[in-house]
Order: structure tokens, then C-alpha cells, then sequence
């Protein structure tokens, strides 16, 4: 534990100049662009001035209750990512250890992962209706594959030597799962659920922003509809802020359960 | 030789039809079989769930008429440009970023963040910028695939065996040389698996793009049996497009392991 | 430490000191070294881990700038990876992409030579290291000894005049490196190839080489040279002869003062970590 809390500010320190230089460069652009939308260059009801979405920023929380939406977006991808989590490692394990389910499902689950489902959005809408549900439905089956394809692999990955191990000190059966597969299966699960994470996202809010409903997404459609294109962009933002804050939350959950490295 | 063949007659060889190929028809069966008792119950409003057979009908109208082969071949095109200028731009941005610890820290992020977007958001964007006909889903397409082939590049250019690099070194090659002859082929599955993913994620960008302000490709074929609650017809296309998507992904997985490439 | 017969040499090390800055500070790996190698001759660099032989080896092969001193080659100094020095490498480093003429041929590729004679070429080499018959297989269907031999003949391809090696044995088991190394033997004294080989193997060294520097532990200085006066052509039929055991001995005898000091230093640094890890 202090190996890793030691090496952390190390780290940071290292971080500070390139993350600086990363800033300053964007605010860089920004500042440009500013000029030259300003100037005329580019025509300002296309591409609004950064200060303009800036002030946006300001109204779209203000008047368009974006906190609100903020949470119900959030929410809907949290329940969708927990979901997703817990049935796709529980598929997954459950497909690793019955192996013929696993030969006669693993490539079907694959091929579900390649195909575009939020393009039935519609057929969704008919069957949960026009409500959280539908987005939260979107958000899990499309982020499912991921999760339990990559446990598959974590699970099947383990160091033969390990297995080995286990079975000198004659484990049981769950002895051996709990003790040794699950816990050297983690940072392989961890990147399908962080994958499963991204797909559950974009289809959230990409299904509110289809069927007009439900938090940020639909506040985009919403002000997009209007030709308000500064306050699109400011809830762009606010899109991108539920997506920090997702993996910043995995990232902390994935830190306490993996300490090391 | 000849007694030795008669006495083997007796041995049977494996059965063709194994426990995995069984298990698979009976949970298509299932499958096939809730639908269809789905469909004739009358539980959900009608025609959500159709007949198999009204399915089957739609698909063999579907396919037998020019026009989803028109709007097939302007999706695919706008898929396949937007794939070549994303995966492109998506594969400098990588080799850069992930050739430069310093770079990497100060943009990656960005990139990471931003990846887990839903690109659709964009669309009243990309129609203000590029219209509303072809250019605007082929941008929304570009801007969906850049991000994971940029990130899987950059992420790959980093796990590259270091003394592969310093091989390249000693021999003195030019940085042209080491990005064709060492970088690219080291990261081949990188490359292939952001490709991989970067291919959905156009797809689903392009055609969701294609639902609004449209009017010709395949979502916007789909939204419109959907606005005429032509249900039949809409889960026909959904079909055929699976299984089209699935078999594209499965071809760029095998491009990628077309080189026997074996490491021990 | 004085150079000796340099009007006759073709690699010219000339006072190298190289310092890192490091989390526990500033450490000198290599300091004031300082040798040549005649044209043909087999000269071994040995010593302890941590005595900053492998950072010798990246600042004679260029691939380390930081560094006072100069290294010349045929009288040019050496900035950067130079034309006549071939290096090989440690670690595995064949492309597990390319067939094994591909990777032998890599070096020619780059120089453009033409397809047909860069191929004539690499076979010419990979018979030389006795893999004739592998020529399309690739890396993964060979065995480490093997692919370490694919490394070699690629670097010969390159015909240096100076041929650099790192350890590139110390991965194999002791048999397979003792047959290597006859056939290392074989071809340098085939083509009077130069040769400077990094090694911490004693019987290695003292099987294939003219000379051999003993290094100190860090920071590395040049503690001997000793001349191995056995007689030439030579297998590894020579480790059991006396004279060999002798050598072996002599050079043990200074070795074991530093390696002992190396692995005390070693334990020190774990008990007392300090900075910000390893």
C-alpha cells in the first residue's frame, strides 16, 4: 500500500508541465478561434465564439436546469454500468465454468458486441415506452457484450503455474475461484467493464438525444432544435463532465480493489 | 493391406453433429419458438412482434428490390470514407501521442474523455457546418471513429517491444523507415482492434446521422418503416444489417490475422 | 589507464564517464574507461552486474549521448549509430512479423539494396549461423538459440567492421550457449570479424576471447586486461583444458571482490528504498 500511495504525488509531479502545456494549448486554440470567429472569418451562427458558449454555460445551468439533467443522465448511466457489470462478469463466469456454453455462445456474444443495436431504438421505445427505462435498457444490453466476453478472457488467461498452485494446497472448487481466478481475472474484467462503460454511455445519451427524452441528451436535442447552437455546445460540456465522472469513479473503484500497480 | 481395410470398416468416425452444435440449434429453436409465441399472443400491441413468417417475407422483398441496395451502397460509402479520413487522422494522432511521453500526458486525456461521447450529439453541428445530405454523416461517422483508433494506436505505439525500436536505431533507419517497417507491423493488433472498434463506432454514428434530416441510406430506410409502423420490414432490415455488420467485423478481425504472424 | 598499441586499432575508447541522475541522485555508471581493439581481434568486456557494462555497450553502439569521452571507429568519432558497428542485442529482438531472409535481409532493405540481391545475401548469412533450410520459417516457430542466431546473422548482414555484442547468450542454457559459441568462434575467425562482446559469463569469455577487461563494480572502471594466450582455432573442446581453468581462476579471483560488493550494495537498496521506487 505505501508503494503505491508513494508513487502517486511522484507521479504528479512529472504530470504537472505536460498537463499545463495540454492546457494552455486548448486555451491557445480557444483564443484563436475567438479571433477569427469574431474577425468573420468564420461564420459565427455555425460555429459560435468560445466566450459566447462560455456565457452559454452560465444560462444553460441557469436556465435550463442542466444540474437536474446532469443527474438524470448520470443516474441512467451508473444504474445501466452496475447493471451491465453484475450480469455480464456473472454471464461470464458462469460461461467460463460450463464450458460448452461458453463454445456455443462466446462468438454469438461477440458478434452481438459488433452489431449496431441502438439503431433499435424504435422497436424499444414501443416495448419499455417513452421513459427511463427505454434508456436504461439501450445503455446495458449495449455495454453487456464487453463485459462478458473480457471476463471469459480474464478467467481463461490465468497463469497455468497459478492454477497449479491452488491445486498443491488442494483448493475446492469455489476456494479456487474466489481465491486465485477471480482476483488474477480483475484487470482484464476491469477493462471490459470500463469498455462496456463506454458503449452504456454513448448509448444513453445518444437514445436521449434520439427520443428526445430524459436528461442531457434531450436537453441537447432540445436546443439544438431551437438553433441555440452556443447552448448545444454548453451542453456538450456537461456531457463530457458525466463522462469524467464515471471513469473517475471507476478508476477510484478499480484503485481500491487493485491496490497494487 | 487389403484385410486390414475390411477389419477397419467396423470403426465409426466422430459424429458430425457434437453437444456444442446441438446446444446452439436448441437455444435458436427456443429462441425462434418464444417469438413466434410471442408474436400470436397478442400481449404487446400488434405487429411489435410479428410473425416469423411476415419477417421472412419482408426480407425476401427487401432483398429482391433495387432500393435497399441503393441506400446499402450510400451507407457503406459514407461508412468507408468516413472510416479511411477518421482511421486516418485517428493513426497519425496515435503514432504522435504515443511516441511522446510528454505529448501523451498533456492531450491523451482529452481524447479519453471525449471518446465515451455519443458523436450523434453532434449532428445539429455537422449539419450547420457540412448540410444536411452526405458530408454531415460522413463527418459524424469520421468524428465517431477517430477517437478509438487514436487511442488503441497511441496505447500500442507504447506496449511496442523497446528493443525492437532500438534494433531499428542501430540500423540507423530514418523515422519514414521505422514508422512503416517497425512501428506499424509491431502494432498490427492494435491497429486492427481499434479498426474493429472505430468500424462500429462509425456505423452506429453514420446511421443514426441517417435517421434525422435524411433521405436516402439505411437508417433513414429503417426510420421510415418505422414511422409507417411497417414492423415487418423494419425488423427485416434490422436483420439483414446485423448480419451485414457481423460479417464486416469478422473480416477485418481475419485481415488482421491473415499473417501468420506466431509469436512463442 | 594507458592505451596500448593504438596506431593499430580500429575502435578507440577514450575516457568515457557517464553519470545518471537518478531518484536517489546522481550515480556514475561507467567512469573513465578507457581501451582499444585491434582490426580481427575478439575482446571481451566482463564484470558484475551494476558495473555499467551494458551502458558501455549503448554508448559504443551510439545509442547514449550523454556521455564525456569519445569513442572512434576507423578515426571517425562516434555520434550517434554508426555505419561500421553492429550491434546485437540482449534481449529477443528479431520481428516476429518478418520470416527469417526478411529479418536477415532487414538492414539491406534500408539501404535499398534490390530485392533479388538482398535475398541472395541474407541467404548467404543465414547459412553462415547453420539455419539453412529456415529461410521462410518464422521467429515464433524457432527456438530461442535459434533466434538468437537469426539476430546475428542479421547484424552481419550489415557487414560491420566492428561487430558489438550484449550478453547475447545470457538467455539460453549452458549447453546451447557453449555449442553457440563455437559457432560464433567459427564465423568470426572466418571473417576476421573485430569483435567486443559484453558478457558477465567467465567461461564465456574466456572461450572466445584475445583479450579480456575486467571491469569494477560501479562505478565501472577498467580493473585488467588479461592477454588469453590459448591457441587459435578453438572450440569449446578448450574449457577443459588446464590452461583454461587457470584463466578462468585468474580472472574469478578478481571478479568475486566486486561481484561481493555488487550484491551487498544490492541488499542495501532493499532494505532502504529510498526516493520514489524502483
Amino acid at each position: 500500500m505505501t508503494d503505491a500511495a508513494a508513487r502517486i504525488p511522484a507521479g504528479a509531479r512529472f504530470d504537472f508541465w505536460p498537463r499545463l502545456f495540454g492546457l494552455v494549448t486548448i486555451c491557445a486554440a480557444l483564443l484563436v478561434a475567438e479571433f477569427v470567429i469574431r474577425g468573420g472569418l468564420i461564420n459565427r451562427f455555425i460555429v459560435p465564439p468560445p466566450s459566447e458558449v462560455i456565457q452559454a454555460l452560465y444560462r444553460v445551468v441557469v436556465q435550463e436546469h442542466v444540474f437536474r439533467r446532469f443527474l438524470a443522465t448520470a443516474a441512467e448511466c451508473l444504474i445501466a454500468g452496475s447493471m451491465l457489470t453484475l450480469v455480464g462478469v456473472a454471464t461470464g463466469v458462469a460461461m467460463h465454468r460450463y464450458k460448452l456454453l461458453q463454445q456455443a455462445c462466446e462468438t454469438w456474444v461477440a458478434s452481438i458486441a459488433a452489431a449496431p443495436l441502438v439503431i433499435m431504438y424504435p422497436l424499444f421505445l414501443v416495448v419499455f415506452g417513452r421513459n427511463a427505462l427505454t434508456i436504461i435498457m439501450m445503455g446495458f444490453i449495449a455495454g453487456l457484450p464487453p463485459a462478458i466476453l473480457k471476463t471469459i478472457e480474464g478467467l481463461a488467461a490465468t497463469r497455468k503455474v497459478l492454477v497449479n498452485v491452488g491445486k498443491s494446497f488442494k483448493l475446492t472448487g469455489p476456494q479456487q475461484f474466489w481465491k486465485i481466478l477471480f482476483p488474477a481475472a480483475l484487470p482484464t474484467i476491469f477493462v471490459g467493464v470500463r469498455l462496456g462503460l463506454i458503449f452504456a454511455l454513448i448509448n444513453v445519451v445518444g437514445t436521449e438525444f434520439l427520443i428526445s427524452y430524459g436528461g442531457l441528451g434531450a436537453l441537447i436535442a432540445d436546443l439544438a432544435e431551437r438553433y441555440d447552437l452556443a447552448g448545444t455546445y454548453a451542453a456538450i460540456c456537461f456531457v463530457i463532465l458525466v463522462s469524467v465522472l464515471c471513469f473517475v469513479l471507476l478508476e477510484k473503484i478499480e484503485r481500491w480493489l487493485r491496490p497494487v500497480d | 493391406m487389403a484385410e486390414t481395410g475390411r477389419l477397419r470398416q467396423a470403426a465409426r468416425p466422430a459424429p458430425l453433429i457434437g453437444p456444442v452444435t446441438l446446444l446452439r440449434v436448441a437455444i435458436v429453436l427456443a429462441l425462434l419458438a418464444s417469438w413466434e409465441f410471442l408474436a400470436r399472443s397478442g400481449w404487446l400491441y400488434r405487429d411489435v412482434v410479428p410473425s416469423l413468417l411476415s419477417i421472412a417475407r419482408a426480407t425476401a422483398d427487401l432483398l429482391t428490390h433495387g432500393q435497399y441496395y441503393y441506400n446499402l451502397g450510400v451507407t457503406a460509402g459514407e461508412i468507408a470514407i468516413g472510416l479511411l479520413i477518421g482511421g486516418g487522422g485517428g493513426l497519425v494522432v496515435g503514432i504522435l501521442l504515443g511516441g511522446s511521453r510528454f505529448l501523451s500526458k498533456a492531450f491523451e486525456p482529452y481524447l479519453y474523455y471525449l471518446g465515451p461521447t455519443p458523436k450523434i450529439i453532434f449532428l445539429p453541428i455537422a449539419i450547420m457546418w457540412f448540410g444536411v445530405d452526405t458530408p454531415s454523416k460522413i463527418a459524424i461517422g469520421t468524428f465517431s471513429c477517430f477517437f478509438p483508433i487514436a487511442l488503441n494506436v497511441a496505447a500500442g505505439m507504447r506496449q511496442i517491444d523497446r528493443v525492437l525500436i532500438r534494433v531499428g536505431r542501430s540500423f540507423r533507419a530514418t523515422s519514414l523507415q521505422m514508422v512503416l517497417k517497425i512501428y506499424l507491423p509491431a502494432m498490427r493488433h492494435p491497429i486492427i482492434n481499434g479498426v474493429r472498434l472505430g468500424f462500429g463506432f462509425a456505423l452506429i454514428g453514420t446511421l443514426l446521422a441517417e435517421t434525422r434530416f435524411s433521405n436516402k441510406g439505411v437508417g433513414f430506410q429503417i426510420m421510415q418503416a418505422d414511422s409507417t409502423f411497417d414492423m415487418p420490414h423494419m425488423y427485416a432490415m434490422l436483420v439483414v444489417l446485423f448480419v451485414l455488420a457481423i460479417g464486416a467485423n469478422a473480416l477485418i478481425g481475419r485481415l488482421g490475422g491473415l499473417d501468420q504472424i506466431k509469436r512463442s | 589507464m594507458p592505451i596500448d598499441g593504438s596506431d593499430n586499432a580500429i575502435l578507440v575508447v577514450n575516457d568515457i564517464v557517464v553519470r545518471f541522475e537518478t531518484a536517489e541522485g546522481p550515480i556514475t555508471a561507467v567512469d573513465d574507461v578507457s581501451f582499444t581493439v585491434r582490426p580481427g581481434e575478439f575482446l571481451s568486456v566482463i564484470g558484475p552486474s551494476g558495473c555499467g557494462k551494458s551502458t558501455l555497450f549503448n554508448v559504443i553502439g551510439g545509442l547514449l549521448d550523454q556521455h564525456q569521452g569519445a569513442v572512434r571507429v576507423g578515426g571517425e568519432t562516434v555520434d550517434g549509430p554508426h555505419k561500421s558497428i553492429g550491434m546485437v542485442f540482449q534481449e529477443e529482438s528479431t520481428f516476429p512479423w518478418r520470416n527469417v531472409t526478411d529479418n536477415v535481409a532487414f538492414p539491406l532493405e534500408l539501404i535499398g539494396m534490390p530485392r533479388e540481391k538482398r535475398i541472395e545475401r541474407a541467404r548467404h548469412f543465414i547459412k553462415l549461423v547453420g539455419l539453412e533450410g529456415f529461410e521462410n520459417r518464422y521467429p515464433g516457430e524457432l527456438s530461442g538459440g535459434m533466434r538468437q542466431r537469426v539476430s546475428l546473422a542479421r547484424t552481419l548482414a550489415s557487414e560491420p567492421k566492428i561487430l558489438l555484442m550484449d550478453e547475447p547468450f545470457a538467455a539460453l542454457d549452458e549447453q546451447t550457449r557453449l555449442l553457440l559459441g563455437d559457432k560464433v568462434l567459427q564465423i568470426q575467425q572466418e571473417l576476421q570479424q573485430t569483435t567486443l562482446l559484453i558478457t558477465h559469463n567467465i567461461t564465456e569469455a574466456v572461450q572466445m576471447s584475445d583479450r579480456i577487461l575486467v571491469m569494477t563494480y560501479r562505478p565501472g572502471k577498467v580493473k585488467r586486461i588479461v592477454e588469453i594466450d590459448l591457441p587459435r582455432p578453438r572450440t569449446s573442446e578448450i574449457v577443459t583444458s588446464a590452461a583454461f581453468g587457470r584463466y578462468v581462476a585468474e580472472i574469478w579471483n578478481d571478479l568475486r571482490v566486486e561481484a561481493s560488493r555488487g550484491m551487498r550494495d544490492e541488499e542495501q537498496h532493499a532494505l532502504h528504498p529510498r526516493g520514489a521506487g524502483a
